[in-house]
């Protein structure tokens, strides 16, 4: 899937992400794309400016914690992140509703995908 | 690895240029540049497992992170509010320095023998170190959690550095004015030490406030937000 697809939704496949506990930024990008069996291509770079983003308007914190045998910043979701997550969750069934009842008028009401 | 490899090696190449280019205060720069090192590392790791040679591994993983033009950009433009973040605590800690200023110059001046230009001079810079003040707290709530509903005005990083340029400068003016006016008052060791107070708190904020200037000015704030995203 083309990256513009995935532009505007990066905060909410973040917070996602972290929702089942702390992963540091490699691993939350390899569970970006596991989750999307490999259909959203992210430039992995961008991530990283992304989570400071997140953390510094208190949807997440981050902590030094050991993984393996590195030392690794290890992000979390916090109530204000889970919040703004379920909101987000909300919003894109709204939209995928609104979308697929236009593109696919022949399926029953709320069948998004 | 030897140094002729590590010259070559492209995860070392975009991890210097990274550094290079970016501005900020240290810990911030140096966290995220540390951050992408790791990210590097990691996918490196990743493309060896599946058999790639260490050089092949080692361009595909920069590939997959993108160009470092763009990954400058949206680190710089954290980096900058950082700065702009830090400025402004400093800026809004100067406050309690101008308190215990006035304080300290209403204390020395009990007998009236400062001259009237002294406190009118005193009172408008204390002013103004106010209004800076109060200019800080509102960048810090915009860059903080107010981020989340609506978008940081560019503008803003430039404005908390012409803030903080016109508090340090008030700062110094301050000392100087506080250093002439010790020599008039009867209590001068209490004026003196206004002034060395001042004197402190004009170098404290200097150096945060040039770097914050020096960010602003540089070109990736005026990027919108969506080209801040990945594309």
């Amino acid at each position: 899937m083309r990256q513009d697809a995935v532009r505007g939704h990066l905060d909410g496949l973040l917070l996602a992400v972290l929702e089942q506990g702390p992963l540091h930024g490699y691993a939350i990008i390899t569970a970006v794309q596991e989750r999307s069996a490999g259909a959203l291509e992210l430039r992995t770079g961008t991530i990283y400016p992304a989570l400071n983003r997140l953390e510094r308007v208190g949807l997440l914190r981050s902590s030094w914690q050991s993984v393996g045998e590195r030392r690794r910043r290890c992000y979390e979701l916090t109530e204000a992140g889970q919040r703004t997550l379920a909101g987000e969750r909300t919003a894109w069934i709204e939209f995928t509703t609104a979308i697929g009842s236009v593109l696919n008028p022949a399926a029953p009401p709320g069948f998004a995908t | 690895m030897n140094s002729a490899e590590q010259r070559n090696d492209p995860v070392e190449d975009y991890v210097t240029s990274l550094e290079s280019a970016l501005h900020g205060p240290e810990r911030a720069r140096s966290r995220l540049v540390e951050e992408v090192r790791d990210g590097l590392t990691d996918s490196v790791a990743e493309h060896t497992c599946r058999g790639l040679p260490y050089g092949r591994a080692a361009a595909e993983a920069v590939r997959d992170f993108g160009s470092a033009h763009d990954l400058i950009a949206s680190c710089q433009r954290e980096l900058t509010i950082a700065q702009s973040r830090h400025t402004a605590r400093r800026i809004a800690m100067t406050a309690p320095f101008l308190i215990t200023c006035w304080y300290l110059v209403r204390t020395a001046d009990q007998d009236g023998q400062l001259p009237r230009t002294a406190q009118l001079t005193a009172a408008h810079l204390a002013g103004v170190a106010v209004v800076a003040a109060l200019l800080a707290a509102v960048a810090l709530a915009a860059t903080g959690t107010v981020a989340r509903r609506l978008p940081t005005p560019d503008r803003l990083p430039r404005m908390v550095g012409w803030a903080g340029t016109t508090a340090s400068v008030s700062m110094a003016v301050a000392a100087l004015a506080l250093a002439t006016a010790s020599a008039l008052a009867t209590n001068w060791p209490l004026t003196a030490l206004a002034g060395v107070l001042a004197a402190a708190s004009h170098g404290w904020m200097a150096g945060s406030v040039r770097a914050c200037r020096k960010c602003a000015r540089l070109p990736v704030m005026e990027l919108t937000v969506e080209q801040q995203l990945p594309g």
